[in-house]
């Protein structure tokens, strides 16, 4: 009987007790597994590293941080379930989202029902981050809509000898068509002559039909804001049907390892993060964490996770102990965050502007004499207004 | 002249994938879904070699087609020879799991990062000039070669060999072949490593033009319709859906609208469905309603 009762004792336990009372526990969402996790799970990967060498100095305010990665292959239905188990069972004070926009929908709904902010660490900045921002949402991931053609498009003209002739290429996923439909548009205002626009499906088996279409509107330049896949095989497939323009792109975590690989002089990705090739000490720092922690992704697909890490540790030295969802909100409302040179300035987050107030771009391409990647701009920035 | 040669390049890709359905379907009367994943097995599997054997690209690319032929043997004896007798819909749905499998135990092993088989055998996918101005990679010039060489080597194997015939009867009537002597176990087996093969080649060659990813394997479906548009049953059909399906794709992203790129294949599979739903060349009496 005795052992019946203890059975039921222990049974009646809840399943979900929080995984540290004594830890900042935060929840992570991420495409970790599936067709896109390749530029979803080194963010997450690196983010991890840091965080847990962070708790090997001693943690935050001397508690260690607590990191439960659940996988949702980029799935809302999954995304959903994972966010109500690290709201309800594991009690976290953080929500992040590191995958696909087809995911925010469910995170933001348990989000606002719970009132943990949310945290865009590598996946798109949703419209809610920019000002005014929705007071539960935050997002530090590098590319930023209609922002990165501003500049792109800047470094086009400023570059261009001639009249401009721009194609552009895109994905088929909301997204990445709404940036190249708002290129189109700016590329006008700045006297460009848009000639083609290529969407492409993903994915695709052969890139050449799409390309050859684009190469009849003669373009002189290419701009493409997509997932890299459509980015880099438009652009060769242009290039093997004797397209000779120029053709920039964005920079994802893998266009420092793709530029050396193509080794084309006017191949331009335009970006927010510093590049290995910048050495700079943070970069010592990134190498040694991933090594510690045996990291399998290349060094240079590390600096966005390490970004959010940085993010998260400023933002918890703000929240006083014990920690809850409202001190979190509270300290991550009003934020600057000294991310080494990995970025043109500090990250700043205001009362209503939960993206950044200034976003710097920086472009780079491979200099085929001088065999190495070089910068072609050096960082420029761009207000982030209402 | 560009466009000619762009829609014998994707009906190509198209073709190479399809024939794999049209073999298994056509001696085993399965439907595989685990297609797409066992082409981007094959891919990895070139990927696996290519790292090994990197001073010896021949080698490497052997090594994967008997990786590919011995996968595909091995997937019917581990799981689908559990499935003769059984309904279809049985057999269909083990090549789901087969698929999921596949696909998360790939994504383990060579994790999540873009590979590039053709940099680790060291050859370039150089660009060729044809005439008329038109212009081909190497990779696309090997899918032809391929392709042709596939379809000539599986038209002269179902029809001058020993195997073929057997792969033939079995296919015609199962019960009549087996009281024939005609071993069922071994002749699906065959067909299962030819198929897996076939695919595998699609998947490496693929790789080799673009690099290897883990959505690969949709391309697999993409290539669904062309085979039922040709007759599930066919080798010749399967041939010319994909060229049909290539040839709207690649007009239609020409001079309509480059986003019906990707439903163009499934509203010519609708209207075959409607008009004749056992495709060009298929057999009218094999239809099953799964």
């Amino acid at each position: 009987m005795k052992k019946l009762i203890c059975t039921l004792a222990v049974a009646a336990l809840p399943v979900g007790a929080p995984l540290g009372q004594d830890a900042y526990v935060l929840g992570v969402s991420a495409a970790m597994t599936g067709p896109v996790a390749g530029g979803y799970a080194p963010v997450v990967d690196a983010m991890r590293a840091y965080l847990e060498h962070l708790n090997g100095k001693g943690g935050i305010n001397g508690k260690p941080v607590k990191l439960v990665v659940l996988d949702d292959q980029a799935q809302p239905s999954r995304a959903a379930a994972n966010a109500k188990q690290l709201v309800n069972q594991d009690k976290v004070v953080m929500l992040l989202n590191t995958s696909l926009s087809s995911t925010y929908a469910p995170m933001v709904a348990e989000a606002k029902r719970t009132g943990v902010p949310l945290y865009y660490a590598g996946s798109v900045c949703p419209k809610d981050t920019f000002p005014p921002a929705d007071p539960l949402q935050f997002c530090s991931t590098a590319f930023g809509a209609t922002l990165d053609s501003q500049a792109a498009l800047a470094f086009v003209k400023d570059r261009a000898q001639g009249p401009v002739r721009i194609g552009f290429a895109a994905m088929a996923i909301p997204v990445s068509r709404g940036e190249i439909d708002y290129a189109e548009g700016l590329s006008k205002t700045l006297g460009m002559t848009p000639v083609d626009k290529q969407i492409t499906p993903p994915p695709t088996p052969d890139y050449t039909p799409f390309a050859t279409k684009l190469k009849e509107g003669d373009p002189n330049w290419v701009w493409s804001w997509a997932p890299w896949v459509a980015q880099v095989r438009m652009f060769e497939a242009l290039r093997r049907l004797g397209w000779e323009g120029r053709y920039i792109t964005w920079a994802h975590l893998n266009a420092e390892q793709e530029l050396e690989r193509i080794r084309d002089g006017e191949l331009y990705v335009i970006g927010t993060n510093a590049m290995l090739e910048d050495n700079l000490p943070v970069h010592a720092e990134i190498r040694a964490v991933a090594a510690r922690a045996n990291l399998q992704h290349p060094v240079s697909y590390l600096t966005e996770g390490f970004v959010a890490g940085m993010v998260i540790e400023q933002a918890l030295k703000k929240t006083a102990w014990p920690p809850t969802p409202a001190k979190v909100q509270a300290a991550m409302s009003s934020l600057k965050v000294d991310l080494k040179g990995l970025r043109g300035a500090p990250l700043e987050w205001t009362l209503d502007n939960h993206f950044r107030t200034q976003q710097h771009y920086r472009v780079w391409r491979w200099d085929p004499k001088a065999n190495r990647i070089v910068r072609a701009q050096d960082w420029k920035s761009i207000d982030v207004k209402p | 002249m560009q466009l000619a040669v762009n829609i014998a390049v994707l009906g190509s890709i198209y073709a190479l994938i399809s024939c794999g359905y049209v073999l298994i379907y056509r001696v085993s009367r399965v439907l595989s879904l685990a297609h797409g994943e066992l082409m981007m097995l094959g891919a990895y599997g070139l990927y696996a070699t290519a790292s090994l054997f990197s001073a010896h690209p021949l080698v490497a690319l052997a090594a994967a087609c008997a990786l590919g032929l011995m996968v595909g043997v091995a997937v019917y004896f581990a799981l689908m020879w559990r499935m003769t007798g059984e309904s279809v819909l049985a057999a269909v749905l083990a090549t789901i799991a087969l698929g999921i499998l596949l696909r998360g135990a790939m994504i383990l092993v060579f994790g999540t990062q873009t590979r590039h088989p053709l940099d680790e055998l060291g050859w370039e996918n150089a660009s060729h000039e044809l005439w008329g101005g038109a212009r081909i990679s190497t990779v696309g010039l090997a899918l032809l070669a391929c392709t042709a060489l596939v379809y000539l080597g599986l038209f002269a194997f179902l029809r001058a060999t020993r195997w073929g015939i057997r792969m033939r009867a079995a296919g015609q009537h199962a019960l009549l072949a087996a009281q024939r002597g005609i071993g069922l176990h071994g002749v699906y087996a065959l067909a299962w490593g030819l198929a897996t093969l076939t695919g595998g080649l699609a998947g490496m060659l693929l790789a080799a033009d673009a690099g290897l990813e883990g959505t690969l394997y949709i391309v697999g479906l993409k290539a669904f319709p062309a085979a039922l548009v040709g007759g599930l049953d066919s080798l010749l059909g399967a041939l010319a859906g994909s060229l049909i399906i290539a040839g709207a794709e690649v007009l239609l992203i020409h001079y309509v609208d480059p986003l019906l790129a990707d439903v163009v294949p499934f509203i010519v599979l609708l209207a075959m469905l409607i008009v004749r739903p056992w495709g060009l060349f298929g057999t009218r009496e094999e239809l099953d309603r799964v």
